[in-house]
């Protein structure tokens, strides 16, 4: 148990950087890329995943399966999803919390959900649907927010518990997501990990956000601040060490950011778990 | 789910266009006025998300027109033609019609051309890896059989044609391009576009070359695919240009009327 946080962490693979890390393979417990990227028939960037898949453990990331549209699932991309997985095997299959369509118009983001029975009801039934396509469970994540609906009947977090119970999918806990709701809307983000059990968390992800006109944005491109380490370290404490993702999407460092991100995930990690085991 | 599908509808409506937000705040909390603020940082999201899957799709374009000018161009497009798919690799496909009748881009007419180009690149990015396959056989072929067959092309392999030096003007916008920047304009260009190994390539095409390629690849025989190379120029070297095709492994197989 003792090496296990260091084999745990993880960065999401981007262009920029595919020949450094192929060339120096560094000590990393998984790659995380965007499925979507990966939808083609061949080429450049699927032989470039292939080289990936042969270094290390991959996860892959959805964002555009839009699993809350409340007209239908999107079955062409699930197909795409499908055919993805079949190919890569990842270790991990992730997607989120949120809606991105509707009718035939795709906004190609994140749009939060009401958190509604009604909602938890159409969220289970289409995370069925995808387990079942896939043959395999898969994490459903918390999404960062900048609205928040009138009429909800729970938090995200203890909809996400239930979702998981219901469907056997698991939790991606995304640390900073969940610290940039706690200062959107202004509630304790202790008190929701303590919605959460440990065996529902399947990863979790850390990443750097922007504040603009008084509202935290997530942005994925700054380090992870100290208060975002802090909450991942009570994570830790609770729920042991899990895959952990350093995510950085815009305004890409140099690869030994990321890295030096992914040696702080590894230190809290192995530190907090030290604590527990000594409690 | 009538409830959220209103719910959706209604969003949806006020992402698209802030004169309809009022409809939102029977959902969500806050006023009018922060609901807005936040409202209008989603719906930056949707433009730049939309504006970065076309940059990469049209990097040239993009480097023709300037970043400002595209960010306007990117706009206009996703207002009339807005994202339909999950998968952003598929958004712009209309692009090249759309550029056709903007009137800000009108002083640039080979545009339209450019943009056809730069999709056909786009798609043969990701398009299936050639096949290998048996070069000796193409040889054996009885001469009496040879005008009956037909190529097998990579996927991905596209014909751009042009009244513009739309090959020329696509290769000095590449990164690493370090001859002269310079552009004839008196000359007509077609323009290969093809896969060699994991490498999307653009090659300026003689008329005759083009009129053979083009012929071939809508699934004419190689009989009349070079009566029309020969049609266009009588200096057609069909051996020059099969030798090269089949190297690069563009043309990646043939059929025979026997075959079929």
């Amino acid at each position: 148990m003792t090496n296990l946080p260091d084999r745990t962490v993880g960065i999401g693979l981007r262009q920029p950087h595919y020949r450094e890390v192929f060339e120096r393979t560094p000590a990393l417990g998984f790659l995380e890329v965007h499925s979507e990227n990966f939808f083609l028939d061949g080429g450049a960037s699927m032989h470039a995943l292939e080289r990936a898949r042969a270094a290390y453990p991959i996860s892959l990331h959805g964002v555009g399966l839009s699993l809350g549209s409340a007209d239908a699932l999107a079955q062409v991309h699930l197909a795409k999803l499908k055919r993805l997985v079949d190919r890569v095997e990842p270790t991990l299959i992730s997607e989120h919390l949120s809606w991105g369509s509707l009718g035939a118009r795709h906004f190609n983001d994140l749009l939060p959900m009401p958190h509604t029975r009604e909602v938890l009801a159409l969220l289970s039934e289409r995370v069925d649907r995808v387990q079942t396509v896939l043959n395999r469970s898969i994490l459903i994540e918390n999404v960062s927010a900048y609205v928040a609906y009138r009429d909800d009947d729970m938090t995200e977090t203890a909809l996400l518990a239930e979702l998981a119970r219901r469907t056997g999918c698991g939790i991606l806990l995304d640390i900073n997501n969940l610290y940039v709701n706690a200062v959107n809307f202004g509630f304790d983000p202790v008190a929701r990990l303590a919605e959460l059990s440990p065996d529902a968390i399947g990863e979790m992800h850390l990443a750097g956000h922007t504040a603009a006109d008084g509202c935290l944005i997530d942005t994925h491109g700054t380090r992870v601040c100290a208060e975002v380490w802090a909450l991942f370290e009570e994570a830790c404490r609770r729920f042991g060490p899990k895959p952990t993702l350093i995510e950085w999407d815009t305004d890409l460092p140099t690869l030994d950011v990321l890295l030096d991100e992914a040696a702080t995930a590894s230190s809290i990690a192995h530190r907090s778990t030290i604590e527990v085991s000594h409690a | 789910m009538p409830e959220l599908l209103d719910l959706q509808h209604d969003m949806a409506g006020a992402l698209q266009d802030a004169g309809t937000v009022s409809r939102t705040e029977r959902w969500l909390s806050g006023d009018a006025g922060l609901i807005e603020q936040r409202l209008a940082i989603y719906r930056a999201n949707v433009t730049a998300a939309a504006t970065k899957a076309l940059a990469a799709a049209y990097p040239v374009i993009q480097q023709v027109v300037g970043d400002e000018f595209f960010d306007g161009l990117a706009r206009a497009y996703q207002r009339l033609m807005p994202s339909t798919s999950g998968d952003l690799y598929d958004y712009g496909a209309t692009f090249a019609g759309f550029v056709a009748e903007f009137p800000h881009t009108q002083s640039l007419p080979y545009l339209p051309d450019l943009a056809r180009l730069e999709w056909a690149v786009h798609r043969a990015y990701g398009a299936e890896d050639a096949p290998a396959w048996d070069r000796q056989a193409l040889a054996q072929i009885e001469p009496t059989q040879q005008a009956a067959v037909r190529f097998v092309w990579a996927t991905g392999t596209a014909i751009g044609e042009s009244s513009f030096p739309i090959a020329r003007i696509w290769l000095i916008h590449q990164s690493g391009f370090d001859g002269e920047f310079s552009v004839d304009w008196s000359v007509r260009e077609s323009a290969l576009v093809a896969r060699e190994g994991f490498r999307v390539v653009v090659r300026a095409l003689d008329a005759c070359d083009a009129a053979f390629i083009a012929s071939s690849l809508a699934g004419a025989a190689l009989g009349p695919s070079a009566e029309r190379a020969l049609a266009a120029d009588p200096g057609f070297d069909l051996g020059q240009l099969l030798g090269r095709l089949v190297a690069s492994n563009v043309i990646c197989g043939f059929n025979t009327d026997k075959d079929e």
